[in-house]
């Protein structure tokens, strides 16, 4: 999820931070120090996110396209000049359009708006911005909530009771909530000074930035993970399951399916699966190498060289084109395989399904997906040349069973053409004759279009004189038995009109 | 849309009066004369629709595209109204498809002109409508179970869909108050029962049905709110296409569905084979599919265009004929059952027919300029067709770390091919609800149950294990972890045991990793003494499974040749001399869960100090890409042709030779972990060594390098 840091640049954030101390800070110093501490964060716990830095005034700048190289951010940072007033909305627009031009509006992203908390003046402001939020045209309509789904943290360089005061920080909330409400207004309790601007910024941390960690089980063996980015709580029926659904930290395998099988599922979040090595602490015996020369191997080498889970999991899948199929909370799964980024690069993925008892329709439900050992014979044969999947649904679909409509005209006369051609090579098709004009017959009783039943029986009377001398003679007689049998349906009558009823050919004797 | 919004449950009321019998005035040529047979024959005069045939077949229609799309839990209760109301079918999941609708229509019947009018009326229907809303659903009731205390969470809304000939604006006002009314009486009935719920919401969609060339005397009107219970709208339609249409924008708009056209299908002329012509064909699934061009404001620029009627978009995306069958998983965000519109027609079946046989087709956005951007793909799982979305826009994951850069990553002899081998044991089948007991276990904890099983114990790396490196053990190593063992199995178990005590006499030699290792590697005495303790430790772990299981264990302890103890201890320090007997207790007699895993873990460890061996090949085949297959294949031993992996190497060189003379020279104090991995490590190591041990001799091996 891409990090947008929005960042105030106009004059007001020049103020100093009147302080006891000999130093004079401003408030831009603060903020500088608080998004520095967040970076440094980022650079070493969240290392995958994409950070881009904005600066705002009335007009806004791209100081740093969406990058992972957190010194230029921070680098940029140190360099940021002042400008004039606050003005939020062009800001907020200036997100919107860099946020879909990389990333499209699918793509969740998380706004950082670093401030003062003060809202401008004037036209601009962000006070008149909500106040004519009622009064607009389609052209200028208020960049909240934006296309992509947004996180917004708000970080209100200023004290929560001065805010308050003002009534800034109940405008700040309305932007909120404008945004869609997800995320929150951060403001610094207590006087504001550089550890209260820390404390704000290692909240946000914790509520934002804190790296996911589980443990890969697939039973016995397992390996810890980092899972990036981190999975959000999902909201599954606002009405009747109102509670979020949050991913287990113990992601427990249940098996395996072939790629073909699973066959691009729809997912709603991709991740990556990185393993970590846990600092278990060692305790040293001391039976070990006290006669070798001690020597200091960084962590992440050592790691590399023992073996982990992931990686064997990784191998395999990629090789045999296979996904494991991973639970990740009561009624809720996901699954892992391999991804490749490039020839050389591939990397452990996890896609986690909609939650429900039944994600994919093709594989039924997945409690309900049981071992191959258990099956009577194995569902994907002794040469792997079958598969229990997909899973057929117990009611073909429309355009898998020959419907008829006659919306169209078109369609009624196809239908008719139909039995009319075959009509004509009797006694060659009587199979396919019988079909068609049941077919028509079921049609029509059920649309109580007894007229078409009658038309189609004059047809059928009319091919009957017109069949050439060379005619088989059960020609004649299958067709003019066709139309009595049409005719009786269309009477209504129980005994020949019922909807299950089929015509069959007459029985004659010229066969034998 | 809610899993209760009023789309949850649609009752039809079709008005089967006697003016329903009227024809409709739109007629219908079916006897198409051709030329050549044209001469002298009198073509049948054209047939029209009565005003019930048109609201059948286009309602029918409705529920054809609805149970497409949503073939579960988007209900339809179809009624029949005339001197009495008829119940077509109820909201049981089994009762809704068309077939069963087509079915009890036959039935039915057309209206019969005769009746007496008076008698008639469509109030029946709709009184019956409102019962039949209140009535719980399947879905409803399930839920509410589920729920427990919280089951006013289950809304109950629905729609009622009128298909009648209504006679003005005030008859048309009446039938709604009549259906408010009746929602209050049947609410209070609904209030002291269990079965029948309260409705919160209904909407009533009344469609005036008049015949082509007549005036109506019925005005449309938008929805309004009759009470906070009703609202109400009125769409006057005259029969026939116009009626077809209405009711199609009208499941569009009730169900959130939105219209693609694939344009440019080639295909091939009925008439003319060897010519192919672009044909479209559209598509109804649901809006969400489109939402990426909803979002960025793209919709018109998608090649959206607007049909005559103004009120119905489609977007148009590019079949892009499909060059290999690859099997790919795409990055897809969602996936939505299709429906055509026009279900018959020659190009649609030509399209659905192509996807239901298993081809998948990528679709493109056509773009006035710049790169083609694929957006969506047609494919068919188990008969049904989705239009899954694709994922056209750059990736948050880009670039990430290779899997080979990470924890594990330069470890080299995975047990890749055997791990594939075990995940294909443990694919996964659906298991029939029928077969299932609702007291036992849920298929896929029992599929996780055998997961747990069958890795007990289940090393990664080739260099830790010899028992899997033998072709010998195959036969207990895959029986032993079943749940349950018959006598068969035991004596297969049992057979394989006695031909390792076979091997052993005739000192056949072991495919134990001699990777890096100075020397030839442990005697072979020494080999078979790790392969047991091996052996054990895989049994160990299933012993307490059964009587079975334990015989096995038992047949091991019995044959396996025993380490000289004695001589042993000598060597040990005094420290592992208390670990071990601490380890011999917890291989007693009672094998507990724990037990096995310490064992499991002793085994592991001995092997993690095994890696340093391995620095000389790591240095070679650096920056492996993810995982390789080791550098050295697994020596894959058949019982009755053994061959030495050393000797494979050829003769041991002089220099060798003198080198094994030097190191052993050199070293004299045995209970040294770093001397321990150069010739008897395996078997002092999984003797003696707790974790940390392990971890130190890594740490070891690594800072010797």
């Amino acid at each position: 999820m891409p990090t947008v840091v929005l960042m105030d640049a106009s004059l007001s954030m020049t103020r100093p931070v009147s302080q006891d101390s000999s130093e004079e800070f401003q408030r831009k110093n603060l903020a500088v120090h608080g998004l520095n501490m967040l970076f440094e964060h980022m650079a070493s716990n969240y290392r995958l996110e994409f950070t881009a830095l904005m600066a705002f005034s009335s007009l806004w700048e791209l100081v740093v396209p969406f990058t992972r190289d957190y010194n230029a951010l921070q680098d940029a940072l140190s360099n940021l000049e002042d400008y004039d007033k606050t003005c939020v909305e062009s800001a907020l627009n200036g997100v919107s359009n860099v946020v879909q031009q990389e990333w499209g509006s699918a793509c969740p992203c998380q706004v950082v708006l670093v401030t003062d908390g003060s809202l401008g003046i004037g036209k601009g402001s962000l006070r008149h911005s909500l106040q004519s939020l009622r009064h607009r045209g389609d052209d200028k309509k208020f960049p909240l909530p934006f296309p992509f789904p947004t996180k917004m943290y708000i970080m209100c360089v200023a004290n929560t009771e001065e805010l308050q005061m003002t009534g800034a920080l109940d405008k700040w909330e309305e932007l909120l909530c404008l945004g869609g409400g997800d995320g929150q207004v951060f403001t610094v309790e207590g006087p504001l000074c550089m550890q209260g601007v820390q404390a704000m910024f290692g909240r946000l941390i914790d509520r934002a930035y804190c790296p996911f960690h589980a443990v890969l089980h697939c039973g016995n063996l397992s390996a810890d993970v980092q899972v990036f980015p981190r999975p959000e709580p999902v909201v599954v029926d606002e009405e009747v399951e109102p509670l979020a659904r949050t991913v287990n930290p113990d992601l427990e395998i249940v098996g395996f399916i072939e790629i073909a099988d699973i066959s691009s599922p729809p997912v709603i979040s991709r991740h990556l699966v990185l393993p970590i090595a846990v600092n278990k602490d060692v305790d040293d015996v001391g039976t070990g190498g006290a006669d070798e020369p001690e020597e200091e191997v960084s962590a992440s080498q050592m790691a590399g060289k023992s073996p982990n889970f992931c990686v064997l999991l990784h191998g395999s899948l990629k090789v045999e084109g296979m996904v494991a199929l991973v639970q990740l909370g009561p009624e809720w799964f996901g699954m892992l395989y391999s991804q490749a980024d490039s020839k050389k690069k591939s990397n452990l993925m996890m896609s986690l399904f909609e939650p429900s008892t039944e994600p994919l329709p093709w594989l039924g439900k997945i409690s309900h997906l049981g071992p191959i050992s258990e099956a009577a014979e194995n569902p994907y044969g002794e040469d792997d040349s079958k598969s229990p999947f997909p899973v057929q649904p117990p009611v073909k679909r429309s355009y898998a069973q020959n419907v008829t409509v006659w919306i169209k005209a078109s369609g009624l006369q196809t239908d008719v053409q139909k039995i009319l051609r075959n009509a004509r090579k009797l006694p060659d098709k009587t199979q396919t004759f019988y079909k068609e004009l049941n077919r028509l017959r079921k049609a029509a009783l059920a649309f109580g279009f007894w007229d078409l039943l009658k038309g189609v029986a004059e047809l059928l009377e009319r091919e009957c004189t017109l069949l050439p001398d060379s005619a088989h003679p059960d020609a004649a007689f299958q067709l003019s038995h066709a139309a009595q049998q049409l005719k009786l349906a269309s009477t209504g009558d129980s005994q020949y009109a019922a909807f299950e009823h089929n015509i069959v050919p007459m029985h004659t004797d010229f066969s034998s | 849309m809610k899993m209760f919004s009023v789309a949850h449950k649609t009752v039809f009321v079709v008005d089967h009066c006697p003016y329903m019998a009227e024809s409709s005035r739109q007629q219908v040529e079916c006897d198409v004369l051709t030329k050549s047979r044209g001469q002298g024959v009198i073509p049948l005069a054209p047939v029209s629709k009565s005003l019930w045939t048109c609201a059948v077949e286009c309602s029918m229609e409705y529920c054809r595209i609805l149970y497409d799309i949503y073939p579960l839990d988007k209900l339809i209760n179809y009624i029949v109204s005339d001197s009495e109301f008829h119940l077509l079918n109820s909201w049981k999941r089994d009762c809704q498809s068309t077939h069963e609708l087509m079915s009890s229509l036959a039935a039915v019947g057309p209206p019969n002109p005769c009746e007496d009018p008076e008698c008639c009326s469509i109030l029946h229907g709709l009184v019956a409508a409102v019962e039949s809303l209140c009535k719980i659903t399947e879905l409803q009731h399930e839920k509410r179970i589920a729920l427990m205390d919280m089951a006013e969470r289950v809304a109950n809304r629905g729609r009622i869909i009128c298909l009648t000939n209504a006679k003005s604006d005030t008859h048309v006002r009446m039938l709604e108050d009549c259906i408010q009314e009746t929602i209050l009486e049947q609410n209070k009935l609904a209030a002291g029962s269990d079965r029948l719920m309260a409705i919160q919401q209904c909407e009533l969609v009344l469609i005036h049905i008049y015949p082509q060339g007549d005036d109506t005397l019925v005005s449309d009107r938008p929805k309004k709110e009759v009470s906070p219970l009703l609202t109400s709208e009125v769409h006057s339609v005259r029969a026939g296409r116009h009626l077809a249409t209405k009711l199609n924008i009208l499941v569009q708009q009730h169900f959130d569905l939105a219209s693609t056209t694939i344009t440019n299908i080639p295909m091939k002329e009925e008439q003319h084979a060897n010519t192919s012509a672009n044909y479209d064909v559209e598509l109804l699934h649901h809006k969400d599919a489109h939402m990426e061009f909803i979002k960025s404001g793209d919709l018109h620029m998608a090649g959206t265009s607007t049909r005559e009627n103004g009120l119905k978009e489609t977007v148009t995306l590019k079949w892009c004929t499909p060059r290999t069958i690859s099997i790919e998983l795409h990055y897809c965000t969602g996936a939505y059952r299709i429906s055509p519109t026009d279900v018959n027609s020659r190009p649609s079946s030509c399209l659905t027919n192509f996807l239901l046989n298993g081809r998948s087709v990528l679709l493109e956005q056509p773009r006035k300029s710049g790169s083609k951007i694929i957006s969506h793909m047609l494919s068919s799982h188990g008969g049904e067709i989705f239009l899954h979305v694709l994922n056209s826009n750059r990736s948050t994951l880009e670039d990430p770390p290779s899997i080979s850069e990470g924890c594990g990553g330069r470890v080299t002899d995975y047990r890749i091919t055997d791990f594939g081998e075990f995940m294909k044991e443990n694919r996964l089948t659906p298991v029939s609800e029928a077969s299932h007991h609702p007291a036992g276990k849920l298929p896929a904890e029992r599929a996780k149950a055998q997961l747990e099983r069958h890795t007990r114990y289940w090393p990664m790396i080739i260099s830790q294990t010899t028992i899997f490196n033998m072709q010998a053990v195959v036969p207990l190593a895959s029986l032993i972890v079943k749940e349950a063992l018959t006598e068969d199995d035991v004596l297969t178990c049992q057979k394989t045991v006695y031909n390792l005590v076979d091997m052993e006499r005739k000192n056949d030699p072991l495919p134990i990793s001699t990777v890096g290792s100075r020397g030839k590697g442990p005697k072979r005495d020494e080999q078979y003494r790790i392969m047991w303790n091996e052996l054990e430790t895989l049994v160990k772990t299933h012993a307490g499974a059964t009587d079975r299981h334990q015989r096995v264990l038992d047949c091991i302890i019995a044959c396996r040749s025993k380490p000289p103890e004695e001589e042993e201890r000598k060597k040990r320090g005094r420290k592992r001399e208390d670990r071990e007997d601490r380890a011999d207790k917890n291989g007693g007699k009672d094998v507990e869960d724990k037990s096995w895993k310490d064992a499991e873990r002793r085994v592991v460890d001995m092997a993690k100090s095994v890696p340093d061996k391995e620095d000389q090949e790591s240095e070679v085949i650096k920056d492996s890409p993810d995982s390789p297959e080791p550098l050295i294949k697994k020596p894959r031993l058949a019982t009755d042709e053994v061959e030495s992996p050393e000797g494979a190497k050829g003769p041991i060189s002089l220099l060798s030779l003198w080198t094994n003379r030097i190191t052993a020279k050199s070293r004299k104090r045995r209970e040294f972990i770093g001397r321990a991995r150069s010739v008897n490590s395996k078997f002092e190591l999984y003797q003696h060594l707790k974790d940390e041990n392990g971890m130190d001799v890594h740490e070891n091996g690594k800072a010797s390098r």
